[in-house]
Parts: C-alpha cells; structure tokens; sequence
C-alpha cells in the first residue's frame, strides 16, 4: 500500500480498537490507536480515521454526545471538510451524527434514537442484511448498486431518524444513505428483525455530501473473515462459505462481506496518492 | 385500600452517591459549550409521571419503593411529588430541564406491574430531568435553551431535538404534575404546554 496511516479515534470506553486496527491490516492499511488524550493538532498527519465501535464515555447522556463535544472532532471536521475519509461505526456514527459530521452541513441535522422494536426495547444484536445504494461514499465505492452485504448489528441506539420527516428521503435521493436494510431476497426491509431498529428509509449508513464521511451501525469490522458469517446468513455469501468449507479453502483467509468497505478505503487512499 | 382519584404523581430518583453523568456533562457543557463557563452545577434525576388511580400519598411511596420497576433504595432515593403533598428536590436557584424520547417514554413493563401489584390502571412514562444552576442567578429561558438543545457541536448538549422533547421549569417554580404526558405548545419547550408560567 502506500504507506497511508490511518487514525483509529478511541476515547474512554471504546472497545473496538483492535478488530477495526485487524481490518485497516487486512487491506493492506497501517492503522494506528490515537487516544483522546493526545492533541487534536496531531490528527493532521493521518490519511484516514475511523472512530469505531463501543461505548464512548460509557454513553453518559446520549450515546456519542460527550465524544463529540471534544476538540478532537472539531479538528477531525477540518479534517472530512478537506476530503480525508473518515469512517464512523456503530459508537462511532453516533459520535460522527452528534459532531454533525454527517450529513455534514456543520450543524446536528440528525439523531441515532433508541431502536424501535415490537414488544421489546433496549440493546439488540443480530446479523443483518445491508443493500447497497447508489451514492458517491468512497466506502461503498466497490460494491455496485442493489449489493446485498450481511453484516451484525449491535446497539441500543441505533435509529436514524430526524425532527422533520423529510429529512431523511432527501438524504436517500441526494445518494447520503449509501447502505439499508433489508431482507435476505433484496427487498428493503420494513419490518423487525429485518429493520432491527426502526430507522426512517431503513437507513443503516448515511454519509456526507462528498462521500468521504461515513457513519454507519452496522460492524463491517466483525465480518471481516468468512468463517465469521453467522450460520444462518443466507444468499451469495452463504454459498461462498459453503463452497470454501467443501474445497481446500481456509475460511479465515478468505475475506468475509465487511472486509469490502476497509478495501474501499485502501483503493480510495491509493488513487489519491 | 386508600380511594383511589384520576391523578398524576411524579417521582424524582437520584442517585445516592455522585452522579458520574451529571459530572462529564457539567464537565463538558463548561469547557466546550457556548456559554457553558457560567454553569455552576448540574444535577440529574430520572423522572417518572403517573397518571391513573393514584392511591394517598403514603400508599403511593410505599408502592414505589419496594416496585423494582422504578428505582433501588439500595443506591437511589426517590422523592415522591403529588396533589397536595410533596416538593420538588431542586433548590430555589435551579432551573430544571427534562428531557424525554419522542414516542419512547411510556414504560409498560411498570404499567404491567402496577396493575399486577394493586389492580389499578396508571400510565408511567419516564424521562430524564436535569437541575442547572448559573452564575448571576435564576437564568432566563435562552440561557438555559443554549445548554439544553443540541444544534452544533459547540451549542447544546442535553436534548437531541431530532429525537427528543425538551421542557423547563423556571428556577424556584414547581414542575406540573403531567410533565411529561401535557400537551406541548408550538414552540417544543416554551410556554404553559411544557414549563412553568
């Protein structure tokens, strides 16, 4: 690769550092641990950043809020505005949504609420299908249109939604949800479990105007080998799992469907050397 | 049984040791928040509202306290607000904010419970109520506003608007008893529908 570092954020209680550190590696990406306490000055000589997954500042009053209040993200804003990729997930995209880093017009234009669920609330945790959408995410730039990529899903607030109904069809038809929900056929999902939170367009990533910011739910790091694929995953990747266990394949070899959005990144940093 | 009335209680839970939320966000609202360097204080209560068949005072925090739908006695104190009995836990200079999900705040596991337990129908609905407390004394609903409601990263840290619902009491003034479940006026967080007058 090109020798692009790659800042992973983490704040206090974070907890994904070092699956999201094995993803920057596995395509071919020098990530590195960049703590809270160190100078936001310092962000500048990073290519990339990806603030993952967990529970930033043990999700004292509303997940993400406190994370993004800090000068890291004022800085990390300067960063995305010059077009330097960031990629936000799960705890991560609540910090990005909080910071108004995405949609990315500066001010707080969305919430990352409570799931909505039937006859339950609070945390939820299952493998998910995503289709991918037409949209200029640098993330998803590899993936062609109606691309179904399951993934997991874990979060208690996880629901995109806005104040005014119309926000969130705008942002899908300007191309800023470049990732859904939907069913193992490809359907966009409208229902639970399919929708495992309630998100309005069943929005599972939305991403800024230019594409370089991502602030997505769902864990691409935890799927970044096919033996990860949960069992009853179904459709291509299922196949491709099936087929690698009956050859000579080694499933931890083979990339897993969340090693797609970290190659994307790697071919994006690439091009722009 | 004590006669039962179509009435709404509300109940203050606070944490008996410090609160480590109410630290990190007064901590943060001082040093990055627009006009957050005049907060002096913030203290935070989950708030439930119960509207139905309210029994008498005594009844009704007896129920409260030994339900483990509401709070433990063993690390939190309630503090039971009714008709006619009872005051708010906010010393005279606070102005009190709360803070609730949009379509979330109803907790059926409690409404379930509170008809299991005494047979009587009551709607409970939770939300988050937050004491501020400024330099220069009882602050003015702006000053307030700018601490209470995200827009920006820099303005705003306790309220998302896109999710939630935000009203205030002006410090020294009782909050209504239907905080939560009372109508809103036009303006979320302005007016008689969400605040004292």
């Amino acid at each position: 690769m090109s020798g692009a570092t790659v800042a992973v954020l983490q704040f206090p209680g974070v907890n994904c550092e070092a699956e999201t550190l094995r993803a920057l590696s596995r395509a071919g990406l020098e990530g590195e641990v960049f703590r809270w306490t160190r100078a936001a000055s310092e962000l500048g000589r990073y290519a990339a950043f990806v603030l993952p997954g967990g529970f930033s500042y043990q999700d004292r009053v509303r997940a993400g809020a406190l994370a993004a209040r800090d000068p890291l993200l004022a800085a990390l804003a300067e960063l995305a505005s010059e077009g330097r990729p960031v990629l936000g997930i799960c705890n991560g995209a609540q910090v990005l949504v909080e910071a108004g880093l995405v949609p990315g017009r500066g001010r707080v234009e969305l919430s990352l609420a409570r799931n909505r669920m039937p006859r339950r609330s609070g945390y939820y945790s299952r493998w998910v299908y995503c289709r991918v959408e037409p949209s200029p995410c640098v993330f998803t730039r590899d993936l062609p249109a109606g691309t179904l990529v399951p993934l997991p899903v874990a979060h208690g607030e996880g629901r995109f939604t806005a104040a005014s109904r119309t926000v969130m069809p705008k942002l899908l038809e300007a191309g800023q949800v470049p990732l859904r929900y939907a069913t193992a056929a490809g359907e966009i999902a409208e229902e639970f479990p399919a929708l495992p939170n309630g998100a309005e367009v069943a929005a599972a990533g939305v991403c800024n105007a230019a594409g370089n910011v991502l602030a997505m739910m769902p864990h691409p790091e935890r799927a970044l080998e096919l033996g990860a694929l949960a069992r009853g995953v179904a459709g291509a990747w299922s196949e491709r799992r099936l087929a690698c266990l009956q050859g000579d394949g080694d499933l931890a070899r083979e990339d897993g469907p969340g090693a797609v959005f970290f190659r994307g990144l790697a071919a994006h940093l690439l091009e722009a050397v | 049984m004590s006669t039962l009335v179509k009435e709404c209680a509300l109940l203050f839970v606070e944490l008996r040791a410090a609160d480590p939320e109410a630290t990190s966000a007064l901590q943060v609202a001082r040093a990055h928040l627009d006009g957050g360097a005049a907060l002096l204080s913030l203290r935070r209560w989950r708030l439930f509202e119960l509207r139905g068949e309210i029994p008498a005072a005594a009844e009704l925090e007896s129920r409260l306290h030994h339900s483990t739908q509401f709070y433990n006695p063993a690390k939190e104190r309630g503090t039971v607000l009714g008709e006619g009995h009872g005051v708010s836990p906010a010393a005279p200079d606070e102005a009190l904010v709360l803070v609730f999900d949009r379509g979330g705040e109803r907790r059926p596991a409690a409404e379930r419970w509170w008809k299991h337990d005494g047979g009587s129908k009551v709607e409970v609905r939770e939300g988050t109520v937050w004491a501020l407390r400024f330099e220069g004394g009882a602050p003015a609903e702006e000053q307030v506003e700018a601490i209470a409601v995200t827009t920006s990263r820099a303005s705003g840290l306790l309220c998302n608007p896109h999710s939630q619902e935000w009203r205030w009491a002006a410090a020294g003034t009782q909050p209504p008893l239907d905080w939560i479940s009372r109508r809103k006026t036009a303006r979320a967080g302005r007016g008689p529908g969400g605040n004292a007058p």
